[in-house]
């Protein structure tokens, strides 16, 4: 206790055996190519699903009691809902959607139900002029291909009217007005505003990320925790304790066991993050121009660096404080109650990102991107979708850190007192009390 | 005393919570020597050793090695052999030697040479690669043995290293601490067993609630004593029934062809002859001995070495 051992090389020594042991071992090389492939499915998932689904598309048949009105009908449908993204190339170009006028609505109803059309776009008009639509569908209605249908409805409704005007009306063709969102709150990236596709696609990437942290850190964690207290439940602690300071001890522990659990995570995420970010050109490659507008555009280096360094940090943080945890059990089975605590704030960061990663960012969200735990979700949540200054990046690494100094100066000893104690249940006040030791 | 007294405990005291583990503990270990360190379970034994290592702190008092404080020394100057036995079991036996020994700063290489030469002398070189599971409990303990001696350490504090060791290992360890003593190591040990600490310790510390209770040279120790010890044999019984029923007999034991009675402090024995003779004993056999090292210890602490509660609950309630 009073003496002050250097860090190195004892800490280095922990760390490589604690290392090597994990990845050394069978299950973990198991368990990495399997995870690996399944992280590769993942990623590859959007590619996969839209090259399956390359060939097909819905077949929206139209049925209106007058000639015109149909034509009138297929031709807007047409113009909302068959339109090529920017940067296509139209020679090569294939619309989504087919829509063709019906014969009657029996045989279009009996289309459906048999699964031969997707849905049915039914005008009608009433005795005093007024037109009626309704949108079948064999099931519950896709939400976008909904509102689709009803802006063409709109549509329709517009044209048929201004078939009342004088004769002679000048009128061109009804063309479909560009539209795009703009918001003051969105990333700023080369000086220009991330436009809303990037901004989903970032939304998208970010709960993937988020979730990724999440479920990291608390597997990692637990990872350090079940060394110590098995370390501690083999009575091999009472060798190491008076070889090594806990300082030494718990540092090699943390760094090893985070070493061998971020080669794990580095070995699973790293392909599938390649996947994502060349997404674009491997579905162009794949799919032509329908590779276009997957939803996992817009990552940068600068996010990956930051997700790297948000995830570092708060891996740390949690590590520290598992490890210290871990010290105070005398059997790995206790874990589980005392790691419940730690899942729920590890629980808590996440859900706050997701609050902002949803466009619900406010001054609480803002607030939880500064205060450790939870600043390492909210602030990487706040980076992917919305404007942040660089000193609030500063300023929230910077207390993070600091959080960090002083979490670990307190595990280690909670560590050292911890690690001596058998047989009893610990509570907070023992960890206090540990925690306030010299 | 034998040699330069180095190992010095100064008034240590130390708490848990209300429990006083140490109360103002004072011993000496003279350099180049074994020391024993007995005392029942709770005595504070462990804690002292935890102490002299670094791995508690004193709450009064100091501990110093050669005048220099044991804080202020490299954790290489310690060997250590707890009570309580631990390896990694899925570690080989050589690497987790090799991995404890580069702890403590030696190099690689030579921790490998001498970790196979030992395991050579304690008659496991085959271990050498297989798993700490694998191995028996008393080759697991030869095991973290020399995982304490290894680095070659100035002092050597082992917690009850005979504990659980057949015959033959025990002879093999006590031969292996004569031998480092006789290289210029220092080892202090507690223990239960009498008879070990009796064969072994030049000098030697009873120890009782945190308290040191007598100290001093095996011969001091014995010369010191009150307590009397006789050796009685008698023509047609080895023990008579009623031996133990005799005023002033503590306690009566079996030897080899006769018994041997433990006198209360203050009986004289040529009353204990009187009164066996007055009952019409032939008496073959009756000799004074010197008092054993478990009567001296019974004498000072009141009650043999047994098992009781120990200070581990002390230390759990004050965290």
């Amino acid at each position: 206790m009073g003496r002050r051992d250097p860090l190195f090389p004892n800490a280095a020594i922990v760390a490589r055996r604690e290392y090597r042991d994990r990845t050394r071992s069978r299950l973990f090389r198991l368990s990495t190519v399997i995870l690996m492939t399944l992280a590769l499915g993942v990623a590859m998932a959007p590619i996969t699903l839209r090259y399956l689904d390359r060939s097909s598309v819905d077949v929206i048949v139209v049925v209106a009691p007058e000639e015109r009105l149909a034509a009138a009908t297929v031709a807007t449908a047409n113009g909302i809902m068959n339109i090529p993204r920017v940067g296509t190339d139209a020679a090569t170009w294939m619309p989504p959607y087919v829509i063709e006028r019906g014969t009657n609505l029996a045989a279009a109803t009996e289309a459906l139900g048999a699964g031969r059309i997707d849905a049915i776009l039914e005008v009608n008009r009433a005795a005093d002029g007024a037109l009626s639509v309704v949108y079948r569908t064999a099931g519950p209605a896709n939400g976008v291909l909904s509102q689709l249908a009803g802006f063409t409805a709109l549509s329709v409704g517009i044209v048929d009217w201004t078939r009342s005007l004088p004769p002679g009306s000048q009128l061109g063709a009804f063309r479909t007005p560009e539209f795009r969102t703009e918001s003051l709150n969105v990333p700023i990236e080369g000086g220009q505003a991330v436009d809303a596709v990037q901004i989903a696609s970032r939304s998208f990437l970010g709960t993937v990320f988020i979730v990724l942290m999440f479920i990291t850190i608390l597997i990692y964690g637990m990872w350090v925790a079940t060394g110590v207290a098995t370390e501690k439940s083999s009575r091999v602690m009472e060798l190491m304790i008076s070889a090594a300071s806990p300082r030494q001890l718990l540092l090699g522990k943390v760094v090893g066991i985070g070493g061998a659990g971020l080669t794990q995570y580095l070995a699973i995420a790293l392909p599938a993050v390649l996947v994502l970010a060349f997404q674009e050109p491997i579905a162009r490659a794949a799919l032509g121009d329908a590779g276009a507008g997957l939803p996992t555009g817009g990552l940068t280096l600068g996010l990956l660096a930051a997700y790297g360094l948000f995830f570092l940090l708060g891996f740390t943080l949690f590590a520290l404080i598992y490890a210290a945890v871990g010290s105070f059990v005398s059997r790995p089975d206790d874990l589980q109650t005392l790691s419940l605590p730690l899942s729920l704030i590890a629980m808590a960061g996440y859900l706050s990102a997701l609050v902002v990663l949803l466009g619900g960012g406010g001054p609480l969200s803002r607030l939880a991107s500064f205060v450790p735990p939870f600043s390492p979700f909210a602030m990487l949540a706040r980076l992917m979708v919305s404007t942040v200054q660089p000193w609030e990046v500063a300023l929230s690494v910077g207390i993070l850190v600091a959080t960090i100094t002083v979490v670990a100066l307190a595990a280690v000893r909670i560590y050292a007192t911890g690690v001596l104690l058998y047989g009893q249940r610990p509570g907070f006040r023992a960890f206090v009390a540990a925690a306030r030791r010299a | 005393m034998l040699g330069l007294v180095t190992l010095d405990i100064d008034h240590v005291t130390k708490r848990f919570g209300q429990t006083v583990a140490l109360d103002d503990l004072s011993f000496r270990v003279p350099r180049r020597s074994i020391f024993g360190f007995l005392g029942a379970n709770g005595a504070g034994k462990t804690t002292t050793m935890r102490i002299c290592l670094g791995i508690l702190r004193a709450d009064a008092g100091s501990v110093s090695w050669d005048g220099r404080a044991t804080t202020d020394l490299p954790r290489r100057t310690w060997g250590y052999l707890p009570e309580e036995r631990g390896l990694y079991p899925r570690m080989s036996v050589l690497d987790q030697l090799v991995y404890f020994a580069s702890l403590y700063g030696m190099a690689p290489d030579r921790a490998r040479h001498d970790a196979r030469s030992w395991l050579t002398r304690f008659r496991i070189p085959d271990y050498a690669d297989r798993r700490a599971e694998e191995l028996s409990k008393g080759n697991q303990q030869k095991v973290q043995f020399i995982a304490a001696i290894l680095h070659e350490p100035d002092v050597l504090l082992m917690d009850e290293p005979f504990t659980g060791l057949d015959p033959v290992n025990l002879a093999l360890l006590r031969e292996a601490l004569v031998e480092l003593r006789d290289e210029g190591r220092t080892i202090v040990f507690s223990t239960h067993q009498m008879e070990a600490a009796e064969a072994l310790c030049e000098s030697l510390a009873i120890v009782d609630q945190g308290r040191v209770v007598a100290s001093g040279t095996l011969g001091e120790l014995k010369r010191g004593s009150r307590s009397r010890t006789i050796r009685l044999a008698a023509e047609g019984e080895t023990i008579p029934s009623w031996l133990g029923e005799m005023r002033g007999v503590a306690a009566v034991r079996p030897g080899a062809g006769f018994a041997e009675l433990e006198l209360l402090p203050g009986a004289e024995p040529r009353d204990v002859l009187a009164a066996v003779l007055a009952r019409g004993t032939l008496v073959t056999r009756f000799e004074v001995a010197e008092p054993s090292l478990e009567a001296i210890f019974i004498e000072h602490v009141g009650r043999p070495p047994d098992d009781e509660p120990t200070l581990d609950d002390a230390e759990a309630d004050a965290a």
